[in-house]
């Protein structure tokens, strides 16, 4: 006979013991006063702290039931009222149920913060008086999922009902019996707990249960309930646990994503304040708060409330974690991009804390460059915390917890991934499965979970404290320790240099969109990053001719561009707002750069090696429009960091071209019509360049998901747009310097005009690429087969290249289907290779061997509108002889992102050669000019000074000095000199 | 009409992670498509009477608005 399921309609057990939890949790409050003299006013904020109010700015009363908060809206509220005689004396509190965000003072003190987590504030030990007057600033902006809870969706949005506000009095007999339940609940039902103890906590709740009336709650009724679970439940301890886990509160706060930077100010606020608060009621309670920045704005708009942070901070209670100034991409930014997150960040702590930050505290960044070891071992950083590479990764798991962590230079810090997700709400089946995740049990005892909700800040409730102080109840739970990060990685990891090491970049195999996505932050990041190079480099010059060095103004330009390397904005994953936002920073930017270093003079060369590649020159007379500006192409004769000829000098090599081939002085090149290449044929090295397509442009469909601007799936390449010639490739002419070619082509809803040029006096082709992109869920590539039998791509880190095996064998190579570079890539085998430098592109994909350049996303989630538009940007295909440091594409690719430059400036001293001079500043304290070298092309050498110079870690620390300066593959080398 | 929803409307909407685009203004009839977080908003009919009644107030004209909504395909369940 076949088994027929039966399917249960009755009520089951859990479900009766939910159901009286519920009714329960109605008789919280043993008194509710209701306060019914509420007023508020609309408003949008449209600076820090600047405001437009509606209809007039005038408040009007706010009643039960009534709508409030508009979209994109701050909500000013206010109420006066008496404490009920009743209450004088006793402990009250205020409550105000709204899943908005409020930061709430009264009677002139920040008391306390409200949001979907938490409707109530415990008030009476701040009040003295029996008057009252509350005033609340409220903004509508919860992040759009909410992992605890995703059913409170329905109530949430940008217009609620307002639920009224209440003094009331919570029972506390009944509160803690509630977390008792809510602990026991966990544990009963999660399912990663021993079976016969979850048995056991189902038929004792429901015992307790039974003690209470659910229509008249007496305390003798809790009493006995919260009795009986103790002496049946919490006594028991027959069911042992195993493992340590330390818990640390914190709360993750991304400066922007679903909300702009503005609005992060208040975030901030709100839950430093919350944390502050619990700290006042809870005597064992600590919080981690990272991100210099958000000090900064706590210390400007809210100095009373970042005074009593520092009291706390003093006793160390609140800890400053991570050293950087925000928990910025990890991908994108350039190493001295990076050394200034350290540098700002420090700086900050120290000034104000009198601390140096030993640890990198980024859990959520998408991957970390192999850079990283070295500029945080140099930044007083021993430790390196991240989530994600554990929690996220879609093909791999991660094999370790706790380790260590070698850089691309050698440099080694120690690295705690912790094994489960850094936004969590305390419970213990979280708990358990932090331990249960842990991989590195057999070399460590103890591992490391964060608790706190997070994203848009909040952090720690009531409930996270009073469950942690029940876990010594819980014999079947891991052992728990409330610790704090630094008292953690101290006590786990100082001197186990036993521990595994991972020898590599921590690539993350998820988000690898963000690469990519929102393509004119990534051109703003790579001009901001040269343009502050140069800017430094000329002040400091011109301060040795006796001006003043802008400190202030470099220091702010640079600190905006650190905001703006934030995880969620430069990776493109926010919203329509944050970007332009985002832009307006890089204009206004701009802007200052240029009026810092001026227009007039002669033309400098601010590398310090002799320029070999063309240059292109505005010139009103000028034959080229290359992105928009008129000008000429030229050899530019140019030795390291002095004045650069720039006159208009014919080549001696010409060129002589037809529609579909050309013949350079360095080679014969056949073209299909829409611009790709069939071959190149180099005279010099006697070789054909070409196998497979070549600059051949493809569009595919890009349908990651839920994930949009976060992801590129494999399966990309699957399905592709036609892309059409709707111009087919045109000889334009040769002015004796560059002769130029154009096409367009084009899908039904964008066009693609290329430019191919090619030098008399290069060995570069470049593609310039108009584009008029209006794709919905597309990938656009660009594929370079190359005539070349490698396993290996080079990428460009920015202080050295990482090679990337380019063969499917085994799944950690199938999962790097796409990843970051910096200025080039390159294949190469004994002999030759080809290089593709770009001026502003991250994400390339490389299999066997044939590169391919990823140019632009059209993605809708978080930003409808992301990419739409024009965009006008080049690359340029560079074959060569020998390997690529050989053929020193390091130094092409720097001349290629950084032009010479207009300024009457002189170099004097040492040119640091072979080094890149990656930076030249005035150090933070005005003491000393600070020069910073970078071995980009893994060579070990001895660089020999004309004089005794400083030698400095990179937060400007002297360490030593030395007139001779030993250096290693892809070493960073900080030095100074008293100005 | 178009010229003051999207200079002065939009802006607030996708600050909350929302997106419109105007379709048509006839006979007292406004057309929006909704986009981003409004495609899923259960709540979306709250901020349509919200901005009819900015229009009022701004521009004084008394309008109706009619949303369509285009989810992302990933969420169009």
């Amino acid at each position: 006979m076949a088994q027929i399921k039966v399917e249960r309609r009755s009520m089951r057990p859990e479900e009766y013991i939910r159901l009286r939890f519920g009714w329960l949790k109605r008789h919280i409050y043993s008194y509710k006063y209701e306060i019914d003299t509420f007023l508020i006013k609309d408003a949008r904020q449209v600076r820090e702290m600047e405001y437009e109010f509606y209809d007039g700015g005038e408040f009007r009363p706010l009643k039960k039931g009534d709508m409030y908060f508009t979209p994109d809206g701050t909500a000013f509220i206010e109420a006066d009222f008496d404490i009920p005689d009743c209450l004088m004396g006793k402990d009250y509190s205020f409550v105000l149920p709204t899943t908005a965000e409020m930061m709430v003072k009264a009677n002139g003190k920040y008391i306390g913060g409200i949001d979907p987590n938490r409707d109530r504030i415990d008030i009476s030990d701040y009040i003295k008086d029996r008057h009252v007057h509350i005033e609340i600033e409220g903004y509508n902006r919860s992040k759009p999922d909410d992992e605890r809870n995703p059913d409170n969706r329905s109530k949430r949005g940008c217009r609620q009902i307002f639920e009224g506000g209440y003094i009331a009095v919570v029972n506390r007999k009944l509160q803690s019996l509630i977390y008792d339940i809510e602990a026991l609940l966990d544990v009963a039902y999660s399912g990663c707990f021993n079976e016969d103890f979850r048995e056991l906590i189902e038929k004792e709740l429901n015992t307790a249960l039974n003690y209470i009336d659910y229509d008249d709650v007496r305390d003798e009724d809790v009493t006995a309930a919260a009795e009986h679970i103790d002496k049946r439940i919490f006594s028991c301890d027959l069911y042992k646990g195993d493992g340590i886990v330390e818990l640390v509160s914190y709360s993750h706060l991304d400066i922007a994503y679903y909300w702009r930077r503005i609005h992060s100010v208040q975030k901030n606020m709100r839950t430093v304040l919350i944390q502050l608060r619990l700290m006042d009621k809870y005597p064992d309670f600590r919080y981690a708060h990272t991100q210099a920045y958000t000090y900064e704005t706590l210390e400007k708009y809210y100095p009373e409330v970042f005074e009593e942070m520092k009291e706390r901070i003093a006793e160390g209670r609140f800890e400053p974690a991570c050293a950087m100034y925000v928990e910025p991409d990890c991908n994108i930014p350039s190493a001295e991009s990076l050394i200034r997150q350290c540098l700002y960040g420090q700086t900050y702590f120290r000034e104000k804390f009198g601390i140096t930050v030993d640890n990198a505290w980024l859990p959520d960044v998408f991957g970390n460059s192999w850079i990283l070891p070295q500029i945080l071992k140099k930044s007083g950083v021993n430790y390196f915390v991240s989530n994600k590479m554990s929690t996220w990764n879609d093909t791999n798991r991660f094999p370790h917890n706790n380790f260590i962590w070698k850089g691309i230079d050698g440099s080694k810090v120690y690295a705690c991934v912790p094994p489960t997700h850094f936004n969590s709400w305390n419970m213990p089946s979280q708990i358990k499965e932090n331990w249960d995740a842990f991989q590195d049990k057999d070399t460590l005892s103890h591992t490391f979970q964060m608790f706190g909700y997070g994203d848009g800040g909040s952090g720690a409730t009531e409930e996270m404290v009073e469950l942690m102080h029940r876990f010594d109840k819980l014999s079947v739970m891991p052992e728990t320790k409330m610790t704090s990060g630094k008292d953690f990685l101290h006590d786990n990891f100082d001197g186990r240099d036993d521990l595994a090491v991972w020898d590599g970049e921590f690539y993350l195999e998820m988000h690898r969109g963000t690469f990519t996505s929102k393509a004119k932050l990534k051109d703003c990041n790579r001009r901001t990053e040269f343009g502050l190079r140069d800017a430094e480099l000329v002040s400091v010059l011109r301060m040795r001719q006796g001006k003043e060095y802008p400190a202030d103004e470099i220091r702010d330009i640079y600190k905006k561009l650190m905001v703006n390397q934030f995880h969620d904005i430069m990776p493109g994953s926010h919203i329509t707002p944050v970007y332009r936002d985002a832009l307006e920073d890089f204009e206004d930017s701009e802007r200052r750069l240029a009026a810092l270093m001026g227009n007039d003079g002669n033309y400098f060369n601010t590398l310090n090696f002799e320029r070999k590649s063309f240059s292109f020159i505005p010139d009103e007379k000028g034959k080229h429009m290359r992105k928009g500006v008129k000008g000429r192409f030229v050899h530019t004769h140019a030795t390291s960091l002095s004045r650069a000829e720039t006159n208009e000098q014919k080549s001696v090599g010409i060129i002589t071209a037809d529609d579909f081939s050309a013949d350079t002085p360095y080679y014969k090149i056949v073209f299909n019509p829409d611009g790709s290449i069939v071959s190149i044929y180099d005279k010099e090295l006697c070789r054909e360049w070409v196998k497979g397509e070549f600059n051949k442009l493809h569009i595919y469909y890009d349908m990651p998901g839920n994930y949009d601007a976060w992801d590129i799936l494999p399966n990309y390449v699957e399905k592709e747009l036609e892309v059409k010639i709707a111009s087919p490739l045109e000889y334009k002419g040769f002015d004796g310097e560059c002769a130029e070619y154009e096409v367009t082509l084009a899908t039904e809803k964008s066009s693609w005009k290329r430019i191919i040029r090619l030098f008399a006096d290069s060995r570069g082709i470049e593609v310039e690429n108009l584009v008029d992109w209006n794709e919905s869920h597309k990938l656009a590539k660009v594929n370079f087969g190359c005539n070349v039998l490698t396993r290996e791509m080079l990428c460009d880190t920015s202080a050295g290249f990482i090679p990337r095996e380019t063969h499917r064998n085994t799944s950690w190579q199938q999962a790097r289907f796409e990843t970051c570079m910096h200025r080039w890539c390159d294949m190469s085998e004994t002999g030759g290779g080809m290089a593709i430098i770009n001026e502003n592109k991250y994400g390339v994909g490389g299999v066997n061997s044939e590169m391919s350049l990823s140019l632009l996303r059209a993605t809708e989630r978080p930003d409808p509108t992301a990419d739409l538009g024009f965009h006008d940007f080049c690359y340029m295909i560079y074959p060569h002889g020998g390997s690529a440091a050989d053929a020193g594409v390091n130094n092409i690719s720097l001349e290629y992102n950084s032009p010479v430059i207009k300024a009457d400036v002189e170099w004097s001293g040492a040119d640091f050669a072979p080094l890149y001079l990656q930076a030249v500043k005035l150090s933070e304290d005005g003491r000393r000019i600070v020069y910073r070298l970078s071995e980009q092309n893994g060579a070990r050498g001895t660089l020999k000074l004309d004089k005794k110079m400083q030698i400095l870690n990179m937060l400007e620390d002297v360490e030593g000095e030395a007139q001779t300066v030993e250096y290693a593959p892809f070493e960073i080398i900080t030095l100074g000199e008293e100005v | 009409m178009e010229k003051y929803l999207i200079e002065k409307i939009l802006p607030c909407i996708q600050a909350d992670g929302g997106h419109f685009e105007f379709v048509s203004c006839e006979d007292g009839i406004v057309n929006l498509t909704f986009r981003g977080e409004c495609s899923k908003c259960d709540k979306l009919d709250r901020c349509c009477k919200w901005i009819e009644e900015r229009i009022k107030t701004d521009l004084g004209e008394e309008v109706r608005i009619t949303a369509a909504r285009r989810k992302p395909w990933f969420q169009d369940k």
